[in-house]
């Protein structure tokens, strides 16, 4: 749905969050507003986030262990938008995200795509422990936090599964981290005491505690206690408060935190954050196991090993919501107003970006045509790909000839590129896509379809949704799936 | 006593020090750390730092936030101080960015410049800087010997009437106008849309436009104007757009486009904007207001 009421439009905007444990879903809207004084240039930023509907936290259906039941998960979709009161056609944009161990099942890529598609138009699939990170930094209000305050901020959003780190510094993400720890890794029987599941790395916690438990068998606190104190340790090894433990390797799914930066303030989200902030004192297995794992147990455990160090516990604006938050209303931002775009070519789904010029455009408009080309048969020798999107970081906005000159390289690299009739996609850095795209249609066959966009941030590797345009087509809504984190944002 | 009398002291005494008793080393270094441009051939242009970049606060709190707040905006702040007075390179700075915003507005648009662009030159009826300066309402209007010769030369009834003029600042034309007026011209030409002849108006107002409008009868006329310039920015264009161009338009019938400048909008994405802002208005058959409420 989408409304115009002068300088402003709305967008609903939907966030699914499918995890280890919980699935749920909210809808937001985005409110879009020209925020350049009268005489300038437009200047489109998202003013306004607000949830408008909340689910209910349901279960994530499984069908065995490894995989997903997409008919079920279909029909909670399917029910709370009746609930909401709103129609998949009325979604403007937004992102499925599968997270934790549900985006190990063997279905999980098929159906997040499925769902993004019965979902909305421009509603986008994504997975990923970094991705998953960023969100729910964002939907924890950690980002936000960072820069109101100025301080970087640990966000930790832990989950059924996993623990996603996400360091954010005045309100971008500056590094990701995730490891394979969560409160469902071991699945209790409901308020009872025996073991009813051990998900592989509860079993490396268990080998390296020197304890035998296999499902069936009764549990006692002080075992499990054992179990979540260690969880915790290996949160505490991966923020380089303690030494780095073989254990905590294994249990690492991402490249390491780098750790340039003061580890000091730390923000917990995700289910096992309500444990965490709250006065929660465990009594017995029993009582733990109330949802059937022993989320309550580790909330516990992190609290007590986190204030031990002397870590500044901050308490996060969503706990268990903080993904899905994140996905429903920040995994979107706009490109810049002057853009130039072939509308019949959008939306554009997953497209892997790759960087011709990483150390800038050479003076020489056959060097650059050349390095446009190789960065267009990296991508595509392989078959993997047949759409792509060029990064340009740099260009010179002021000067039109190097714009110009740009145009002609990319004109001349893309030549075969563009034959296949595929759109070609640019993404520059600084405002200059609606001089570079007038360009480039004087130098490519009338057919081609060149969507090109600024003051968007993209570098080699990331992945990028770009949706219809809005403002009677001044902008068009992009995701960026970054997997990279440099130091510099 | 005045900041500048201050300065003046402190250099002149600076200066007497540099002549008394102290060992040559001394001289050197303290010639090197006070006046350092002595020993260069040229003094470096102050105004060629950005505010941004220049961080004068020796010991920030926090300095990742200082440099934030910094680079947020061009005014001057944390800019440290001498006692309860700005240090000299601030104050420097400041006369310097006064005296730019003047130059802006005193200085002509060199005759060589014009030539390149093979623009039909006119003016307006003022005859001197200094009249446009006082007499706005003869900034609209062309002298005689103008009019005639837009009779005379231009093609009338273009889709797109080209105007340049240098209003309050001659920078601006001088900077802007090399990057934007290819843009705007590859752009329009792609669109299919005619030009006239492009015209230059010494010491005019955005109101020339009408006049020109009368005399050429073109869909809709463009005139590239600079700003009056401020302590911040002395080159910032601006271009006013109108549809049906005549005298007696209304203000409210013109559609603008301000703070064109390497800062703001580049020159040529400005350009590329204008040209297809220009398309929109002559599908629309309005401009200003009227095509904002569409």
């Amino acid at each position: 749905m989408r409304t115009i009421r002068g300088f402003e439009e709305t967008v609903l905007s939907v966030g699914i969050d499918i995890g280890t444990t919980t699935t749920q879903l909210v809808i937001s809207s985005l409110t879009i507003v020209n925020i350049a004084p009268g005489a300038c240039v437009p200047r489109m930023e998202i003013t306004e986030k607000k949830i408008l509907y909340k689910s209910q936290i349901y279960f994530t259906p499984l069908k065995e262990h490894n995989l997903i039941d997409p008919v079920t998960l279909l029909k909670i979709v399917e029910k709370e938008y009746q609930n909401a009161g709103v129609k998949s056609e009325e979604i403007g944009t937004g992102a499925v995200i599968i997270t934790g161990e549900a985006a190990k099942k063997e279905n999980a890529r098929s159906i997040t795509e499925a769902l993004a598609g019965f979902a909305g138009d421009f509603v986008v699939a994504t997975a990923g422990p970094n991705l998953e990170s960023v969100l729910a930094g964002k939907g924890s209000g950690s980002a936000a936090f960072s820069k109101a305050k100025h301080m970087v901020i640990v966000n930790i959003d832990v989950g059924g599964g996993t623990s996603n780190f996400g360091i954010f510094k005045e309100g971008n993400c500056i590094d990701t981290a995730c490891l394979n720890i969560g409160g469902h890794l071991v699945e209790l029987e409901k308020n009872g005491d025996r073991i009813t599941y051990l998900a592989e790395p509860a079993r490396l916690v268990l080998r390296e505690l020197g304890l035998t438990l296999n499902p069936g068998d009764r549990v006692d606190l002080s075992s499990l206690t054992a179990i979540t104190d260690l969880m915790a340790g290996s949160l505490l090894e991966l923020l380089g408060v303690k030494s780095f433990s073989k254990l905590s390797q294994e249990l690492l799914m991402t490249p390491r935190l780098r750790l340039d930066y003061p580890v000091e303030n730390v923000v917990f989200s995700g289910g096992v954050a309500d444990f965490i902030y709250s006065d929660y004192v465990p009594v017995s297995v029993a009582e733990v196991s109330r949802y059937g794992d022993v989320g309550p147990l580790l909330g516990y455990s992190l609290r007590q090993n986190f204030l031990k160090h002397a870590l500044k516990l901050h308490p996060p604006a969503e706990t268990i919501r903080a993904t899905v938050i994140g996905a429903g209303a920040h995994s979107v931002s706009l490109s810049g107003s002057t853009i130039s775009i072939a509308e019949s070519a959008l939306p554009l789904r997953n497209i892997p970006v790759v960087s011709p010029f990483p150390v800038g455009i050479p003076l020489e408009v056959k060097e650059a045509a050349e390095l446009v080309q190789a960065a267009i048969e990296r991508l595509t020798s392989d078959g993997s790909t047949e759409q792509l999107a060029l990064a340009i970081l740099e260009v010179k906005t002021d000067s039109f000839q190097a714009i110009n000159e740009l145009a002609e390289a990319i004109a001349r690299g893309a030549r075969g590129y563009l034959l296949k009739e595929k759109p070609l996609v640019i993404v520059c850095k600084k405002d200059c896509a609606k001089v570079l795209g007038q360009c480039l249609h004087t130098k490519v066959p009338q057919k081609a379809q060149i969507v090109c966009i600024d003051q968007v941030e993209v570098t080699e590797g990331d992945f990028l949704d770009i949706g219809k345009p809005l403002f009677a087509g001044t902008i068009v809504p992009v995701v960026v799936k970054t997997l990279v984190f440099s130091g510099l944002a | 006593m005045s900041i500048e009398d201050d300065v003046r002291a402190i250099v002149e005494q600076v200066l007497a020090n540099l002549h008394t008793s102290e060992t040559i080393e001394d001289l050197a270094e303290e010639k090197e750390e006070i006046l350092p441009a002595e020993n260069s051939q040229e003094l470096p242009d102050l105004t060629e730092l950005e505010q941004g970049k220049s961080l004068l606060v020796p010991v920030p709190y926090n300095k990742a936030f200082y440099e934030q707040m910094k680079k947020a905006t061009p005014a001057r702040i944390g800019v440290w101080r001498a006692g309860p007075r700005p240090l000299t390179e601030v104050y420097l700075r400041f006369r310097a960015d006064h005296a730019a915003a003047q130059d802006a507005v005193l200085s002509q648009i060199p005759a060589d410049f014009l030539e390149r662009f093979n623009f039909l030159q006119l003016q307006s009826a003022c005859r001197s800087k200094d009249e446009h300066l006082t007499r706005p309402d003869l900034g609209r209007l062309l002298d005689e010997e103008s009019l005639t010769r837009l009779r005379k030369e231009a093609v009338p009834a273009a889709d797109v009437q080209i105007i340049v003029s240098d209003g309050l600042s001659s920078t601006a034309v001088v900077e802007n106008l090399p990057n934007l007026l290819p843009a705007l011209e590859q752009g329009l030409q792609s669109m299919g849309l005619k030009t006239g002849t492009p015209l230059f108006v010494k010491y005019g107002r955005v109101a020339v436009m009408d006049i020109i409008g009368e005399e050429l009868k073109p869909k809709t006329a463009l005139i590239l104007i600079g700003e009056r310039p401020g302590l911040g920015n002395a080159a910032s264009l601006s271009a006013y757009l109108a549809y049906n161009p005549r005298r007696g338009m209304l203000e409210n019938e013109r559609t603008v486009v301000s703070n064109i400048h390497r800062n703001g909008t580049p020159a040529p994405e400005a350009g590329a904007y204008l040209a297809s802002l220009l398309e929109k208005v002559l599908k629309a058959r309005a401009s200003g207001v009227k095509l904002a409420s569409l």
